[in-house]
């Protein structure tokens, strides 16, 4: 068979826990190279966390970005930014804060040079306080939101699952970030609703990889080390998860392009960027970080500790013969399936067909 | 699941879905659109202390009012987000200054003693050092009671001095002013207008620095950067920012156009004392001088203020103390100040008791029966009336959309949103087959109820669909998506071990369900705590996504089970490589 197929179907043997060493490498080297951009770079904070004005028009004279700074020139806005957007449809320009009057003679000089009436001018003025009020209650919606959904999972999982999702999400959210920061790509609301979506989602995600391993313990009880129940949970749903981020990432993909490529769309084209970055991150994530993470954890459990002697003493060294497991696993479920089903389901199929 | 129990089922849950999509569309009851989908202006205020949320919520009332009475504004939506922040939204409104002057006028209204008018039009009293003007000949006809208050010329209520002009020549130092006073009087029982107008002008020579020997009174410094509150602008001899605690210095009108400059006590009352207040037209010759409205004849312009019980024990006080000083005394008056503008300064009629003043809570500005006081009474009741915000408002966020650029980003959402669909629908169907035709399905019966419950709550709660909301939307696709996807994936997995279809079917089904509820309930805690903690576009987003989670779980229970089950006993059950069995892969070495 090929992968393709053991993919479609389910029969993949991936050994994620045996290979941790090398996802734990690559997640560390992620964080580090984030944590630096974040350092050293800074993120590139929009308007409404730093104060300022922004001023969009559409641009029918088809002005560039030396026009506008040409005609703004004169208006003392040396810091200004100036952009053009949706493929030069559009011309946006974002300074400090101004007062009334000299926001007034800006949206006129750059109404003035792409052609349009400065009342058709979208118009954006911040004052500081309130981008640290938005900053605030994100930060605060962020702390409460965690400490609910860690226990949540304590409740309906476990803690180390809890623990392990949060250590996901947090790789998740400094791979983001650093990312935002590294390209100096414009943290905007509509960035911190994104990051707040990759929070839910990578959480989401680990605990259905969660849910899992832990149905898995129930049925599987303790014939098997940790390490390998965890490891058949992840090839088990490892199709639900590619298929789960492809299915999130066709819209966010799409909105991503129409956010590029038409007018009015900026802040879609924002979201769609951090969600589109957060979604891969917090698939990654719940696979090869989070579900590595709780099995060395809870192979050190006193429980798991007593199943791994006794099979080493069996002289079932089946930690990673995953293939192993399967084919015992499976043998014996179909036989409880049959046994429990009381039917031979597919024999008489065949008969009716055939006839 | 039983056979019948699904057709019920599925038939129900269609019928619902697609039902009330249709009902609401033919009530033409369509998702209230945001303003950055529309088009339109939003103002966001702060109010400078968060102490006490009955202001904020009182000055909401207030603002609501105000902007209601100044019309032209479809749906305006205003709303306190946290503690001290205001959202005024008005959407459709493209034109800014319009908007502004909607809200604009955020102030503090105050009701001030006069202390001194400067006699010279555009120059503060505070650069005179003249305390005693002259007690000008007023002639004053009592009104019907003691709650008649006349009204000299008030920066609103006249905009040019009628009277006389006296030239006073003064020393350079100290300056003698003299006021002139020229009162009119309408005869008629109760009715009274006493308008002193003082015009006066003065020559002082040029001091060397204005403000140089200047007394300032107490409390009062002169204003450096910070325009501290109650500071004196040593340019214009103005209060910039005046403080209700401290005395001001305040102008009808802009001091370069030539208006009346005051100096006033610290505020007596706020606007917060103020219950109502109302232009009426006053008939003489009534007989009795009662409250007519009426157009005609002979008669004036009043405005009626009504005070709460603390503003009209105050206003008592007050006037009493004012009515202690002689008429045409400028001290008789009191102004009315709204934004650091003067509105008004109407003096206190004769006889008023000193000992008692104007009690009863209720008191009468009687402006004349000129053609125009009409609107000048009605202008200073609106004033008195919306005017009385409890605090002053800080801007700190002002957005306006063009009608223009919110449609294009409502184009450029619905395309996004379709494309995003078509290609889900696209890998579902290639992916899972017969059981992908089941999630497109699910995702018409999805979007329906999206649309359905941002139809309702748009016109029962007046919430809107913004663009952070419809970008919640299309996130919310990939989470119904994985819905299915955990579902189709489980029943895949049962079959593999060797269960039969519709043996697979269920125990996927009550195994799958509890990992979406688990999952779904993450991202419900998620999206309701992001509701009620963040604000601003967060809100649209965490609100479109805790719509999704439930609808989520409704439609896996309600469509999907009944759906695949009615499915896996049709043809499309078991047979070729389209059937749910061909999808499982399983199909061929049942063959073999």
């Amino acid at each position: 068979m090929s992968v393709w197929k053991d993919l479609y179907h389910g029969d993949t043997h991936f050994d994620f826990v045996g290979n941790r060493r090398r996802w734990f490498t690559i997640s560390a080297i992620i964080v580090v190279l984030s944590l630096g951009s974040l350092v050293f770079r800074q993120l590139n904070l929009g308007i409404d966390f730093e104060g300022g004005t922004l001023v969009e028009v559409e641009n029918p004279a088809g002005a560039t970005v030396s026009d506008v700074r040409d005609a703004i020139s004169g208006l003392g806005l040396a810091d200004a930014k100036v952009q053009t957007t949706g493929g030069g449809s559009g011309v946006r320009v974002q300074t400090g804060q101004l007062s009334q009057d000299d926001e007034q003679r800006l949206v006129e000089a750059v109404a003035a040079v792409a052609g349009v009436d400065p009342t058709e001018a979208n118009r954006q003025s911040v004052g500081p306080t309130f981008g640290q009020q938005v900053t605030d209650s994100a930060i605060r919606a962020l702390v409460v939101f965690l400490i609910v959904v860690a226990l949540f999972i304590t409740w309906r999982l476990e803690w180390r699952m809890a623990a392990a999702a949060l250590v996901a999400l947090g790789h998740d959210l400094v791979f983001t970030a650093g990312i935002y920061s590294l390209v100096g790509f414009e943290v905007t609301p509509a960035t911190v609703v994104a990051i707040l979506t990759i929070l839910g989602y990578s959480l989401y995600d680990t605990v259905v990889v969660f849910d899992k391993v832990q149905e898995n313990v129930k049925e599987r009880g303790e014939r098997h080390t940790i390490s390998a129940i965890v490891n058949r949970s992840m090839n088990q749903v490892f199709m639900r998860s590619v298929n789960t981020s492809l299915t999130s990432l066709l819209p966010i993909g799409s909105l991503l392009f129409v956010g590029s490529f038409l007018l009015g769309a900026a802040t879609l084209r924002q979201f769609a960027l951090a969600l589109f970055i957060g979604v891969g991150t917090g698939t990654y994530s719940s696979i090869f970080l989070a579900a590595p993470l709780l099995a060395i954890w809870k192979e050190r459990e006193e429980r798991w500790l007593r199943v791994r002697r006794r099979l080493e003493r069996k002289g079932v060294d089946d930690e990673f013969a995953v293939k192993g497991i399967i084919t015992d696993v499976e043998a014996h479920d179909e036989a409880q399936a049959a046994a429990s089903s009381g039917a031979v389901p597919r024999p008489p199929r065949k008969r009716k067909r055939r006839r | 699941m039983g056979r019948r129990a699904a057709v019920i089922t599925l038939i129900t849950t269609l019928v619902i879905a697609w039902g009330s999509l249709l009902a609401t569309q033919a009530a033409d009851i369509t998702p209230r659109l945001g303003l950055d989908l529309q088009g339109g202006f939003e103002v966001r205020l702060e109010a400078p202390s968060c102490e006490d949320p009955d202001v904020v919520v009182q000055a909401v009332e207030i603002m609501r009012r105000r902007i209601e009475a100044l019309g032209g504004v479809q749906e305006p939506e205003i709303a306190v987000e946290g503690d001290c922040n205001v959202l005024v939204q008005l959407p459709g409104v493209s034109d800014r200054d319009r908007a502004l002057d909607a809200i604009g006028t955020t102030g503090q209204l105050e009701f001030r003693p006069v202390r001194t008018i400067s006699p010279i039009p555009g120059l503060s009293p505070v650069f005179f050092n003249v305390e005693e003007p002259e007690t000008p000949t007023t002639t004053t006809v009592p009104g019907d009671g003691s709650t008649t208050t006349t009204s000299p010329d008030g920066g609103t209520t006249t905009t040019s001095p009628d009277g006389g002009t006296t030239t006073t020549t003064a020393p350079p130092d100290t300056t003698t002013t003299t006021v002139a006073d020229t009162t009119t009087t309408t005869g008629g029982d109760g009715t009274t207008t006493t308008a002193p107008d003082s015009t006066t002008t003065t020559q002082p020579s040029e001091p060397v620095d204005p403000t140089e020997n200047v007394i300032l009174p107490e409390g009062i410094t002169w204003c450096d950067e910070v325009d501290q509150p109650g500071c004196v602008d040593p340019e214009t001899g103005l209060t910039p920012n005046p403080d209700p605690d401290l005395d001001a210095f305040l102008a009808t009108d802009f001091v370069d156009e030539g208006g009346i400059v005051y100096h006033l006590a610290p505020a007596a009352l706020l606007g917060s004392d103020l219950d109502g207040a109302s232009a009426q037209f006053q008939q003489s010759g009534g007989g009795g001088g009662g409250l007519g409205v009426g157009g005609g004849g002979a008669g004036e312009w009043i405005v009626l203020l009504d005070f709460n019980s603390e503003g009209g024990r105050k206003f008592a006080e007050t006037t009493a103390e004012l009515a202690g000083y002689p008429l045409g005394d400028p001290r008789r008056q009191f102004a009315i100040v709204l934004d650091s503008i003067v509105q008004s300064a109407p003096q206190v009629a004769a006889g008023v008791d000193p000992a008692e003043g104007i009690t009863g809570g209720t008191a009468v500005i009687t402006l004349g029966s000129a053609e125009n006081q009409q609107s000048e009474a009605s202008q200073l009741a609106v004033v008195l009336r919306y005017g009385s915000l409890p605090v002053a408002f800080e801007q700190s966020a002002v957005q306006s959309v063009s009608a223009t650029l919110g449609e294009d980003s409502l184009q450029a959402g619905l395309i996004a949103g379709i494309g995003g669909l078509l290609l889900v629908a696209i890998a579902m169907i290639a992916y899972y087959r017969a059981l992908g035709v089941v999630n497109v399905i699910g995702l018409t019966v999805f979007g329906s109820l999206m649309v359905v419950a941002f139809s309702l709550l748009g016109e029962w709660q007046g919430v809107t669909l913004t663009l952070a909301g419809v970008a919640g939307v299309i996130v919310a696709v990939g989470i119904t998506s994985d819905s299915y996807i955990v579902y189709y994936e489980r029943i895949k997995e049962e079959v593999h071990r060797g269960r039969s279809l519709r043996a697979a079917i269920d125990h996927a089904f009550s195994r799958s369900i509890r990992t979406i509820l688990t999952a779904d309930t993450v991202s419900f805690i998620g999206a309701t705590l992001l509701f009620f903690l963040a604000v601003g576009a967060v809100k649209g987003f965490a609100l479109a996504l805790l719509i999704a989670t439930i609808i989520d779980v409704l439609v896996a229970v309600f469509f999907t089970r009944p759906a695949v089950a009615l499915l896996a006993r049709s043809r499309l059950g078991e047979g070729g490589s389209l059937s749910i069995r061909g999808a499982t892969g399983r199909a061929k070495e049942v063959e073999a």
